[in-house]
């Protein structure tokens, strides 16, 4: 195994007294594809939010790449590398793919400031956005406008926004959540071709998908760590079975 | 990218650049063809579209409509005439300090306003507007109180209509490059995003209360310079230049040309003004016909004038 | 050549080119009408005393069948809508595109001052028989901005303040809006009644539109004054009257006012609550002089009521005008003799009751009445002169010159005597 890239040590997420993510330690290994699955309200979205800076633990630390980032804003964490989806499509409706892809490119460089400069990309970003489009195969939408495409579209756009700032880690929020089968699978795909250099880390309900991606699974139920196994054991284990099928018998 | 849209002049396709020229010569040509008032009142209506314009880049840009804009356009008036008329001073060196005046309300303005949003954002500007109002107004000794201040502004060259017309068209243009090329630069492309998802440019790094407040700031150097040319085209200031009626006019402006659409301000400002000027002179109830003009277009071309022949001639493009 | 030196010779440039056109232009004058524009806020703020200001200008054309000096007259109206820029656009409006021969109208101060600056440039005949400010006739003169029937501010609380003194009124606190016209009408009593060893004892001055004053009263009646002095306008001076009548002010301390505050357009909305009240003015629709009674009552049989301040003034200035024209057999098109012959011209037979002149500064010399407002046999109540102060000058009794060194009244220049 490879040296870790994220290490989570006893994180900690309070919202008043209700402990969301409660004492969450584990290690990602560079390069990994991990999934995180549980339960709703198992405290997922809020440890990603602890991770990329959205949230920052009420305790415990955040080590990422050799750094502390447990104190650090979204946007210092982004510039060392760490990349994130959102679970509801954020993105910018009204402006072209292009532009979005431009936003996204630009946040942490200081031609955000040039006040009265072309509108066009120059030569490096235009490559960036290029490949980042391409891995996320839409390539040939840059010039549509946001709201005109469909759904499954608009949730490619947002793996290609994660991508074109070139992460070193990449923060999935259930990325396939309301598409169609075949929406699905073409997200899959998305995600299956990624440079294998990214890290990636999925949040996932659908089971067969998030499996189908990843080397290694954490299950989270009630704001701990439940199990974690490769992808291999997590359907036979009987915590994992109890959490999703068990807790409806006894209702 | 097409081929075509490569070879640019001024940042400007062949096309644009074009329909620029085209509408900058027969502006220029106009004085030639119209009355003096008529000259008057173009050169009225460009003031107004410059004040329009620059409200458009908070409102159609970063999506936030002000009702203070009346005020900055005002302040820079103000001060334009009491250095010539008060401090004797150079009318140019006046308009650069009263452009300065309107830019630094403009950042104070900005300071307070740039975390809200949506009705928030119009009451807190529209609130800003008053207070400035209500210091023209009381603060007698230097701003003259309820009845203003007269001064000689414009200088020599400029005494005559079409003379004036023509700077301020030369001025205008220049102000509606430079805003165009504003609002299509990527700061200009920061505030579209800010518009469209705040939350979203905040997680890709952008500190949003700073964009907003160089955006408000720049849009307050545009209409200070629209509130200096008004100085020279009235030489005269009163409470009522700064007051909310000025603000809400230059929004009516700007909605009637069609939010977003930048140029439709020009159009927006002759439409009220040419519709003010012959309605007034048929009926008292001019402002009642302008309410309902108003309303009217809000039912049917809510887009705006000129978003509505955009609409128009693209479905007519679409179709075969 | 500097700025100052370019505009002098441009305009005698303009001048001559005037001037070189004037015998063509005397040929046809007899054949096209005069033209007048008539600017009045019909919208706005103060629209009430706009539109009576349109009906003394009809009144008078009526009365003399619209021909002013030998020629028809073609009165073109537009709505300044209370609002200087407006105004001014409808100036430009009125001589640019309409030719008008002459300006005549507005009613706030603001929207006078700033056709004033306009007209100085284009050199338009203007009258202004309601613009009060006082520097248009003082500090800040325009030849051809031109006070027929109207007033300065000041001129006539002057004599109020000497009419105080008589009274042996020892202490006098003074309530206005605050802005100009109020300052100057306040400065005008305080001034001469402080010299006269009287004193102001406290000024008070609230924002216009002030719904309630009781804050005001209240203070008001804790001062033990010989009597209290308001300038209001419009709806604020119907308010004062009657809140200061509910508060019981009326009965144990004199009300003064300046005359806008029980002119006819605030006093015949209200009851007895005006009744007693005292002013200074120059017209008093009460007095029993022949001329200014059967104004009154043409005026009242026409329209339905007694004539106000803007119906008399915008009246008798068209007849001022009239009788400048006749003179110069209405050749409005030489600016010039124009405005010098009105100057010139003495003011007869009209409802001011005796024959009323300029000074050297283009204001009128009135005789001032203190008028009382009392109810007439039909219960309606109007202004009845009680004293009269006659040929009062703008500068009072002032030198003139010494008198224009002193700073304009402001808030903070109201002419107090320090005692």
């Amino acid at each position: 195994m490879s040296e870790p890239i994220l290490t989570l040590s006893d994180v900690t997420v309070a919202f008043d007294a209700l402990k969301a993510v409660d004492g969450v330690s584990l290690t990602v290994p560079r390069g990994q594809r991990r999934a995180i699955i549980g339960p709703n309200g198992a405290g997922k979205t809020t440890l990603f939010n602890a991770i990329a800076g959205a949230h920052p633990p009420t305790s415990g630390k955040v080590m990422f790449n050799g750094n502390d980032v447990s104190e650090l804003p979204p946007h210092r964490r982004a510039r060392l590398g760490i990349s994130r989806t959102f679970q509801i499509t954020n993105l910018f409706p009204t402006l072209s793919v292009q532009d979005n892809m431009m936003l996204a490119l630009r946040g942490l460089k200081p031609k955000k400031f040039s006040l009265f400069g072309a509108p066009d990309p120059d030569e490096a970003e235009a490559a960036r956005i290029g490949s980042a489009l391409k891995a996320a195969r839409i390539a040939e939408r840059a010039d549509v406008i946001v709201k005109e495409m469909s759904y499954g579209e608009q949730r490619q756009l947002e793996i290609a926004i994660a991508l074109v700032t070139t992460p070193t880690m990449l923060l999935l929020d259930e990325p396939a959540a309301g598409l169609s089968p075949s929406e699905r699978s073409m997200i899959a795909e998305v995600i299956r071709s990624l440079d294998p250099a990214i890290t990636v880390i999925l949040i996932e309900h659908d089971m067969d998908l998030a499996l189908g991606l990843v080397d290694h699974v954490t299950c989270m139920f009630e704001g701990r760590v439940l199990v974690e196994e490769p992808p291999e054991g997590i359907r036979r284990n009987a915590k994992v079975q109890e959490v999703y099928l068990g807790k409806p018998r006894h209702a | 990218m097409t081929p075509a849209s490569k070879s640019r002049i001024l940042g400007m396709t062949a096309r644009g650049a074009t329909t620029a020229a085209a509408i900058l010569i027969v502006a220029a040509l106009l004085p030639l063809g119209l009355s003096s008032y008529q000259v008057g009142l173009a050169t009225e209506i460009l003031i107004f579209g410059i004040l329009a314009m620059s409200i458009d880049i908070l409102a159609g840009f970063a999506g936030r409509t002000s009702l203070g804009h009346g005020a900055i356009f005002g302040v820079s008036t103000y001060v334009v005439v009491y250095m010539t008329s008060q401090a004797e001073m150079s009318p140019w060196l006046a308009l650069l300090l009263g452009i300065a005046a309107a830019t630094v309300v403009a950042a104070v303005f900005a300071l307070l306003a740039v975390r809200t949003s949506g009705v928030y954002f119009l009451l807190l500007t529209l609130a800003l507007g008053m207070i400035i109002w209500g210091v023209c107004l009381r603060w007698t000794q230097v701003t003259g109180g309820e009845n203003g201040m007269r001064g000689d502004v414009r200088p020599a060259i400029l005494v005559g209509q079409s003379a004036f017309y023509w700077a301020v068209l030369a001025c205008a243009a220049v102000v509606s490059y430079a805003m165009w090329r504003f609002v299509c630069s990527p700061f200009g492309l920061t505030l579209r995003g800010i518009r469209d998802s705040e939350s979203r440019m905040r997680s890709l790094g952008y500190n949003v209360p700073l964009h907003l407040f160089i955006g408000f700031s720049v849009s307050g150097v545009f209409a200070g310079i629209a509130g200096a040319l008004y100085a020279m085209f009235n030489n005269f200031v009163s409470p009522s230049t700064v007051a909310l009626a000025q603000s809400v006019e230059g929004v009516l402006m700007m909605i009637a040309g069609g939010v977003g659409t930048l140029f439709g301000a020009f159009v927006g400002a002759a439409a009220i003004i040419v519709l003010e000027n012959i309605v007034s002179s048929y009926t008292q109830r001019w402002l009642m016909v302008l309410g309902i003009t108003f309303v009217l277009i809000m039912i049917f071309a809510p887009e705006g004038i000129i978003g509505k022949l955009r609409a128009i001639f693209s479905r007519k493009a679409k179709a075969p | 050549m500097d700025r100052r030196q370019f505009l002098k010779t441009s305009t005698a440039a303009v001048a001559a080119m005037g001037a070189g056109t004037a015998p063509w232009r005397a040929a046809q004058a007899q054949a096209t009408p005069i033209k007048i524009g008539l600017l009045a806020p019909l919208t706005g703020v103060v629209a009430s005393g706009g539109k009576e200001m349109v009906e003394g200008v009809q009144f008078y054309l009526d009365q003399v069948k619209n021909e002013m000096g030998g020629r028809k007259v073609e009165l073109v109206i537009e709505d300044d809508a209370s609002n200087p820029d407006t105004a001014l656009q409808k100036a430009r409006r009125l001589v640019e595109q309409g030719n008008c021969h002459m300006l005549i109208g507005n009613l706030l101060a603001n929207t006078g001052l700033a056709v004033a600056n306009y007209v100085k440039g284009t050199g338009t005949p203007y009258f202004i028989p309601i613009i009060a400010a006082d520097d248009l006739t003082q500090r800040a003169r325009i030849k051809n901005v031109i006070r027929v029937a109207g007033y300065t501010a000041s001129a006539f609380t002057h004599p109020f303040g000497d009419w105080c003194l008589k009274q042996g009124y020892k202490r006098i606190a003074t309530i206005s809006q605050d802005y100009t016209f109020g300052h100057e009408q306040c400065g005008g009593l305080a001034q001469v009644f402080t010299e006269g060893g009287g004193t102001i004892v406290q000024q008070f001055w609230h924002p216009l539109n002030t719904a309630d004053f009781s804050p005001y009263l209240g203070q008001l009646a804790e001062l033990k004054v010989d009597a209290i002095f308001a300038m209001e306008t419009g709806a604020d001076s119907t308010r004062l009257i009657q809140q200061y009548a509910s508060f019981g002010l009326k009965e144990k301390t004199p009300l003064l006012m300046a005359m806008n505050g029980t002119d006819q357009s605030v006093i015949r909305t209200i009851g007895p609550e005006c009744e007693g009240i005292v002013a200074a003015a120059h017209f008093a629709e009460g007095s029993d002089v022949p001329t200014t009674a059967k104004f009154e009552k043409e005026y009242e049989a026409k329209y339905g009521k007694i004539p106000s301040l803007y119906g008399f003034s915008m009246y008798s200035g068209m007849m001022w005008i009239d009788a400048a024209l006749k003179k110069i057999d209405g050749k409005v098109e030489d600016r010039e003799t124009f405005i010098e012959t009105v100057l010139k011209t003495e003011l007869d037979n009209s409802p001011l009751g005796k024959a009323v002149k300029f000074d050297d500064y283009g204001n009128p010399i009135y005789d001032v009445y203190i008028r009382k407002v009392v109810k007439r046999a039909d219960s309606k109540f109007w202004n009845v002169p009680i004293e009269t102060y006659p040929n009062v000058s703008q500068f009072w009794k002032y030198d003139p010159a010494t008198y224009l060194k002193q700073p304009p009244y402001s808030r903070t220049f109201q002419g107090i005597k320090k005692a």
